[in-house]
């Protein structure tokens, strides 16, 4: 169904969100705030929220390695997942996973995981305790081109296709794994035909328009929760950020591709599209507004917050039992 | 009520049990389902539940992955490596993933999986059928790695590895698939975390598991009818998190402490044990720490260098009496 403008005005307030979230980030990671390391989603918010809007709150989320923005759609309050990035006793999961691990059950977000390829064979489990339960949740699993290379990848889709399982696989091609370029590491033209080598319907979508992600998605579920298995999207888009860090990014990526990526923003995109059908720009403006003055309570909330008690480092290592002090 | 049943009956029945008591459990691997497994340990299930025994693809990722999230939406699964050596192509799941789970969601979720692995010598299988795996995983916290030795055991500890809320490696060994004992009929569980005294004794306290200790207990009969030696045999059954305890009481009764591994010597649960020992019971010791394992090279085909490499029950023997005599 395509989405009506109220719809399209929360999609944008999701993305704007996403966008502003990252620039924190980024903005206190250069201030020394957060450590380690960060993947910025800066440019793909249409793939992130136009996916994860399409579905219910009861499907089981998988984010990629990339995945601030999937977690905020996932629903998890920003300040948490702000205070786990910054390492913070009030963080999701007090401090244990950072920028690459944000996990919470509440909102079935299963956690976003630091190997390749690792969650889409834990994606087969959570999509196949739905079949087995005889419920019709669904399994949704982000990757990036890069993942592709792994072999837990075809174990997953192997598996999904002979048993029908209700599972889709978000694949956002944003064309690097870090400095290598997709068609350097795939033979495929577009990755999405790969799903072809085992029945799997799929489909390339422009991933910066934000109604085409939601309404593929929306085809995709409804695919896996009539059982008819898994499918496969690939969201065609790309980051505005180097992996780790604008500074090393230019090194591989040309400027004139990224300008011209930069020219497709995603948010803007929608914009225009608002815009172009009567929606005022005060009411735009407002969310932006918002959005602001929500993203700023994180930060604040994340500087101001306690780090956790060294001796935590010890806690939930067994379920029901400590490990040795 | 007991009757003698073989290592791999008792564990099929453990698995039956386990099926009619709980719906959450289900089985999957490679051939486990229509076949009832390389080894037998399945047979039945599938007859009876069909729509809780799957056969897989030859995916090792695909299987341990996909009991670590059915497992956090509250199913009990139980995954069979074919042979314990293939637990390698899953290493990833183990460690980064089912040990982890329980960390990383800061302990809201649980992932309570077995994943069954015969291990061990003896079959003429060479090097990818037949090692013992369990020191691969005996520094990854999260995990728990179960050895069963007898019959009795085997059943009583699989189910309560199958209700344990933590990833449960099942170690079983594949020469004692054959080894009868008395196994009682009726639903039993038995403590995970517990070692166990097989045999009392003063002199001096051997620790063995699954096929060692076998050789222990024989070495021991033969020690106490030669030389009137009385040999204490302690088999840990959870090799990972290890009880100290019980094996902590008997050394500090003898003073004296052989341990029998098969496996590489270097890094091994003897390797931990002595550790341990050299820690905290310094002070009690009467001789050297002795540890009796296989060589650090990898298993053969041939049988006699397969059998070369592997502990005898003499080297037991002497090892105890070196251990007498200093």
């Amino acid at each position: 169904m395509p989405l009506n403008n109220e719809q399209l005005l929360d999609i944008y307030y999701d993305m704007v969100k996403i966008r502003k979230f990252e620039e924190e980030v980024e903005s206190y990671k250069e201030k020394g705030h957060i450590q380690g390391w960060i993947h910025l989603s800066i440019g793909q918010e249409a793939a992130n929220a136009g996916v994860v809007k399409a579905l219910r709150p009861s499907d089981y989320k998988f984010p990629d390695h990339r995945g601030h923005g999937e977690s905020l759609m996932c629903g998890t309050d920003a300040k948490l997942i702000m205070a786990e990035i910054f390492g913070k006793a009030t963080g999701i999961n007090r401090g244990r996973g950072g920028s690459m691990h944000i996990n919470d059950i509440a909102v079935r977000n299963m956690g976003f995981n630091g190997i390749q390829g690792s969650t889409l064979v834990t994606a087969l489990g959570t999509a196949f305790a739905s079949q087995y339960k005889g419920k019709d949740d669904v399994s949704v699993v982000f990757m990036g081109d890069g993942t592709l290379g792994e072999g837990a990848c075809h174990e997953s889709m192997n598996l999904a296709a002979t048993w029908k399982l209700p599972l889709i696989y978000i694949l956002i091609n944003n064309m690097y794994a870090i400095s290598t370029r997709y068609d350097l590491a795939h033979p495929q033209k577009q990755l999405a035909t790969w799903a072809d080598g085992y029945g799997v319907p799929n489909e390339i979508v422009d991933g910066n328009d934000v109604e085409l992600v939601y309404e593929a998605t929306q085809r995709a579920a409804d695919r896996a929760r009539r059982g008819d298995g898994p499918t496969l999207l690939e969201l065609m888009s790309y980051r505005w950020q180097g992996t780790f860090d604008k500074a090393e990014d230019s090194k591989w990526r040309p400027k004139e591709e990224q300008d011209a990526w930069k020219d497709q923003c995603p948010i803007r995109r929608l914009k225009d599209k608002l815009l172009n059908r009567s929606i005022c720009a005060e009411k735009i403006a407002a969310i932006e507004d918002k959005v602001s003055a929500e993203i700023e309570d994180a930060v604040k909330f994340s500087v101001e917050s306690p780090d956790p008690e060294p001796e935590e480092a010890l806690e939930h290592v067994y379920a029901g039992r400590e490990v040795e002090r | 009520m007991s009757r003698v049943i073989s290592y791999a009956e008792a564990l099929n029945e453990a698995l039956h049990q386990e099926m009619e008591k709980d719906e959450n459990v289900f089985i999957l691997g490679e051939d486990v389902a229509r076949m009832g497994g390389e080894w037998g340990v399945t047979r039945g299930i599938w007859s009876k539940w069909p729509e809780r025994a799957k056969d897989t693809a030859l995916s090792e990722q695909a299987i341990v992955g996909l009991a670590c999230g059915a497992a956090i939406c509250g199913l009990r699964p139980v995954a069979e490596m074919m042979v314990a050596d293939f637990i390698a192509v899953t290493y990833d799941q183990l460690i980064n993933n089912a040990a982890i789970l329980h960390f990383m969601f800061n302990g809201q979720v649980n992932c309570p999986i077995v994943v069954r692995a015969p291990q061990g010598a003896g079959s003429r299988l060479a090097y990818h059928h037949s090692h013992i795996i369990e020191s691969w995983f005996m520094n990854i916290p999260g995990l728990v790695i179960v050895a069963p030795s007898t019959p009795y055991d085997a059943k009583g500890l699989l189910i309560s590895a199958i209700e344990e809320n933590n990833p449960v490696i099942f170690l079983e060994h594949k020469m004692l698939y054959g080894m009868e004992g008395e196994v009682p009929e009726e639903y039993y569980a038995l403590p995970l975390f517990k070692a166990e005294v097989k045999r009392e004794g003063s002199d001096v306290t051997v620790v063995a598991t699954q096929k060692m200790l076998y050789l222990a207990l024989q070495a021991a009969e033969q020690l106490d009818l030669d030389d009137g030696v009385q040999v204490e045999v302690i088999d840990p059954r959870t090799l990972f998190p290890i009880d100290k305890t019980t094996i902590m009481n008997s050394v500090k009764k003898t003073g004296k402490l052989v341990i029998a591994q098969e496996g590489p010597k270097t890094m091994g649960y003897a390797a931990e044990i002595s550790a341990i020992v050299a820690e905290e019971l310094f002070g009690y010791l009467k001789a050297p720490v002795k540890r009796v394992t296989s060589r650090d090279v990898h298993v053969s085909f041939a049988a006699v260098l397969e059998d070369y490499i592997v502990p005898k029950t003499e080297q037991i023997v002497q090892s105890v009496k070196e251990v007498l005599a200093s």
